[in-house]
């Protein structure tokens, strides 16, 4: 009975990691970086901008070839209102992207509002049309 | 006329109106003066008090799970933070270490973006990583933590007067009782001025003794704080006035404060000591509140004269002196005879080398503050006490010294050149963010002067090359790495100046030659002819482009590097190829805090992309042939083949500059040797600079460089011979990255009978 219990236990568990993994992939299998991006996130969130480009960057040092931290620093350029930086760091993150289509589809759209935000409407609907060849 | 009538007449002449006149303009006078004196003392008390020094920090060391540090180096950078090695460590700033385990309590420290308590760290480390960081009482993980940083510099006030603030709780009492005992019994009571203690004064100076004595800690204070130091009767009388009103304003314990911070206690050298809060490091390498009874006393000893009792120079002044406090303070009661013994027993304590003043870092330093002067006036640089933080990374720097210095010795005696022959400097970055991680002066790395990392511009030779070969790959409708180029003579006429015929290092010509091979061998006439087929302006924008800010001019010979840089400029140009075209200003500070603790600026990591990444790949892999099979296969001695650096030689005319500038996952650096009076060294690029840098890269354990290729590019075999189409096992046939379309669409030869043979391999299972 005991056994059985354990199994059942087991299951739940297995199901519940597959949920994790299937929802949102780790952005690091570093918990320093992990930790330092949801510091970041959350400063981000309570508008502290700053301190959370200090926690991004801090990550970056730890590990300069992610392209989900190149990312999450342009995100955060694009809220502070620097449409240039985020294009770039953008940019920087589809280098390090390899063979993830997803994420560089992603950041050809955030490229595209970067634009938009800049008044570059053709560069921006190119930008778009780079995400959509990713798919 | 007697004097009786004398007498008469003046009191004629100042009776009624006139003598009340004469009193009240001289009360009004002094009314005045004092009102004078009042406002200046509000101001300096209220206003800043001190000019306080600016502190520099190096980059501090970052610890988790999986960062790469080695047992020696984290056991070098807790040498280098003075933290004590012990048996049990109970204090912050100790550790104990075992073997590959380290059990350590960080000192709390301000961070920008908060404090950072004293942390209780179990350091495991394992093949050269940190394998597992714990707290050591709950044995609970740890994600990261930070030791605190070190600290490089300080940029002094014009007097060069330096201090560290404390605030009076800070202050030992043995201290405060001391002061009182010895300098000032009745300060507690007091209005300012002791009669008393002055009319003793006096009458032993009226016996003839020293002039001393009989000012309270408030007069004192005044004294060091707005009067200069000669002693006339006016000085004295101000200095009775200032110190009334000082005390008619403030509480005791405010001037108290200020005291202590306020008064001259040591020099070294041009550095003038102010405080008890530093003078306790000065003397003590000890924070104040840590002191003893007997290391106080000392500290009050010196009050009353820090050169004549110094107790590094006049150890048994200083010890007769620190007695006699030591003995006021039992005479007052503040300690216990058995305390007394006990302090009379101990010893002076002091450290034999004062912590310096000056900078162990000063070429990087002097980075730090001209990148300071951008945005900061020099007067709040000196006098604000800002807290600067750095990318200084004390391990690569280290690195870089040792390098330069022992293989500039080394190539000095192989090569029978007198000593000193031969400067050098160098510059590490991280690859990836621009941050400036060591700059390295000259050979005495100490020497506060002449900075050849920053103001050293010498012809880079062939270090320019990579911007030819970016321009020509950046059409890849006209050239890839397999386009072959032509390599001989070549004589070129431009009007009003002379004709210029360029050479190769061997003297010889090579004929056709595969792009990337010209660029591996760094030949001369193949990459002139290439610039001047592209434009030399177009190849100097594109040098601008990497980051070059001065403007070369377009000659055909700037093609091969006439002109000048400083290795930082050079830095900053590779830095845009390291990080895969995207272009960092190079930085050297992170954030700045106020002298409080409060955020004051930072320096954001930004980037702008500079080059397209598929030519940028390009570029980098054939600068990793470079090192492979080129001008630089002589680093293979220090750096294992597998990290793939991408890197490049420099030979300036004459053999008088020698450069190497290269970079690998994590880093780029740049190296260049040469002498002062620039007379011919006989180093290339290859001899003297390549085997400094690899020296330094092999102490680093460099991450390999392995760029992952953009999504337009495809890898083909090509024939070196014919520059054409191979299969993979035609003989010789190399595979070349290609923008994609742009590869050869002719086969060579070989490659049409080649996928019969692989057909066959297929077949029969090879």
């Amino acid at each position: 009975m005991m056994r059985y219990r354990h199994r059942l236990w087991l299951g739940v568990f297995a199901l519940l990691a597959g949920c994790v993994t299937v929802g949102e992939p780790p952005i690091s299998d570093k918990g320093a970086v992990v930790a330092l991006v949801d510091t970041a996130r959350a400063d981000g969130a309570a508008g502290k901008t700053d301190s959370a480009a200090a926690a991004l960057e801090r990550a970056l040092r730890i590990e300069p070839q992610n392209p989900a931290l190149w990312r999450e620093l342009a995100l955060l350029r694009l809220r502070q209102g620097e449409p240039q930086q985020a294009e770039s760091l953008a940019a920087k993150s589809n280098t390090w992207a390899g063979s993830n289509k997803k994420l560089r589809a992603a950041n050809w759209r955030l490229i595209a509002q970067a634009r938009r935000e800049r008044g570059d409407d053709a560069g921006a609907r190119a930008a778009l049309e780079k995400a959509e060849q990713e798919r | 006329m007697t004097v009786g009538a004398l007498f008469r007449g003046l009191k004629e002449y100042l009776t009624g109106g006139r003598l009340r006149l004469i009193l009240l303009l001289l009360l009004l006078l002094l009314a005045a003066f004092t009102l004078y004196l009042d406002i200046t003392i509000r101001a300096q008390f209220e206003g800043k008090r001190w000019a306080l020094p600016a502190r520099v920090y190096a980059r501090p060391l970052e610890l988790y799970p999986g960062a790469k540090l080695t047992p020696e180096q984290l056991a070098a950078e807790l040498t280098l933070l003075r933290y004590h090695q012990v048996a049990a460590p109970e204090e912050p700033g100790s550790y104990r270490r075992a073997g590959e385990e380290f059990e350590l309590l960080t000192r709390p420290f301000l961070f920008w973006d908060g404090t950072q308590n004293v942390l209780r760290l179990r350091v495991e480390l394992d093949a050269g990583r940190v394998h597992k960081l714990r707290d050591h009482k709950t044995g609970a993980a740890v994600n990261l933590a930070r030791l605190d940083p070190l600290l490089i510099g300080s940029i002094y006030p014009a007097h060069n007067e330096d201090r560290v603030l404390v605030r009076l709780k800070e202050v030992p009492q043995d201290i405060v009782n001391g002061l009182v005992a010895v300098e000032d019994r009745k300060f507690f009571s007091h209005h300012g001025v002791d009669p008393r203690g002055m009319a003793r004064a006096a009458v032993t100076m009226l016996r003839g003794g020293a002039v001393q004595g009989g000012s309270t800690l408030t007069q004192q204070l005044v004294k060091n704080f707005y009067l200069s130091s000669d002693r006339t009767l006016r000085r004295k009388f101000t200095e009775i006035l200032m110190a009334l009103l000082l005390e008619s304003h403030y509480g005791k314990e405010e001037i108290l404060e200020t005291y202590v911070n306020e008064i001259y206690l040591g020099q070294d050298g041009n550095r003038a000591v102010h405080g008890f809060g530093l003078a306790s490091h000065f003397y003590f390498g000890q924070p104040l509140p840590r002191l003893t009874l007997a290391q106080s006393a000392l500290l009050v000893a010196l009050v009353k004269g820090p050169s004549h009792y110094d107790p590094r120079r006049f150890p048994q002044r200083a010890l007769e002196r620190r007695n006699l406090v030591l003995a006021e303070l039992h005479r007052r009661e503040f300690i216990s005879p058995r305390q007394l013994a006990a302090a009379r027993a101990e010893p002076l304590g002091v450290t034999t080398k004062p912590p310096s003043g000056a900078s162990p870092y000063p070429a990087f330093l002097d980075l730090v503050h001209r990148q300071l002067r951008r945005d900061y006036d020099e007067d709040d640089l000196r006098s604000e006490g800002l807290q600067i933080f750095t990318t200084l990374d004390p391990q690569a720097q280290r690195a870089a010294e040792h390098a330069l210095t022992r293989r500039l010795a080394e190539l000095e005696r192989a090569r029978a050149m007198p000593a000193h022959t031969l400067e050098g400097s160098v510059v590490v970055t991280s690859a990836q963010h621009g941050e400036v991680q060591a700059v390295v002066g000259g050979r005495d790395t100490l020497f506060e002067g002449f900075n050849r990392a920053l103001d050293a511009q010498r012809p880079i030779g062939s270090l320019i090359k990579p911007a030819v070969y970016l321009a020509a790959l950046e059409r890849p409708d006209s050239y890839t790495l397999a386009t072959p180029l032509d390599d001989s003579r070549l004589v070129w006429k431009e009007r009003g100046i002379k004709d210029w015929e360029p050479n190769n290092y061997d003297m010889e010509f090579h004929g056709r030659v595969a792009l990337h091979t010209a660029l591996a061998n760094s030949y001369n006439v193949a990459t002139a002819r290439l610039g001047l087929e592209l434009g030399v302006p177009q190849v100097m924008e594109t040098v601008q482009r990497l980051g070059v800010e001065r403007e070369f001019p377009t000659y055909a010979s700037s093609l091969l590097g006439t002109s000048e840089l400083a290795p930082i400029e050079v830095a900053q140009m590779y830095q845009t190829l390291a990080s895969g075209g995207f272009r960092s200003p190079l930085r050297a500070i992170r954030e700045i805090l106020t002298v409080d603790g409060k955020p004051l600026q930072r320096y954001p990591l930004a980037v702008e992309q500079a080059v397209e990444p598929a030519p940028a790949y390009l570029l980098t892999t054939a600068l990793q042939g470079v090192v492979r099979e080129g001008t630089g296969q002589g680093l293979r001695q220090y750096v294992a083949p597998a990290v793939g650096v991408a890197g490049k030689t420099g030979t300036t005319g004459d053999l008088r500059d020698s450069w190497f500038a290269g970079y690998t996952g994590d880093r780029l650096a740049v190296v260049w040797v040469g002498a002062d009076d620039n007379r011919p060294v006989q180093l290339t690029g290859s001899t003297g600079a390549l085997v400094v840098w690899g020296d330094m890269m092999a102490q680093l354990d460099p991450e390999p460089l392995a760029l992952p290729p953009p999504e337009t590019i495809e890898r083909v075999w090509i024939d070196p011979k014919t520059g054409r189409r191979a299969a993979k096992d035609c003989q010789g046939a190399v595979e070349l990255p290609f923008i994609r379309g742009s590869a050869p669409k002719e086969n060579a030869p070989c490659a049409t009978a080649a996928p019969v043979r692989s057909w066959f391999k297929g077949l029969f299972g090879e």
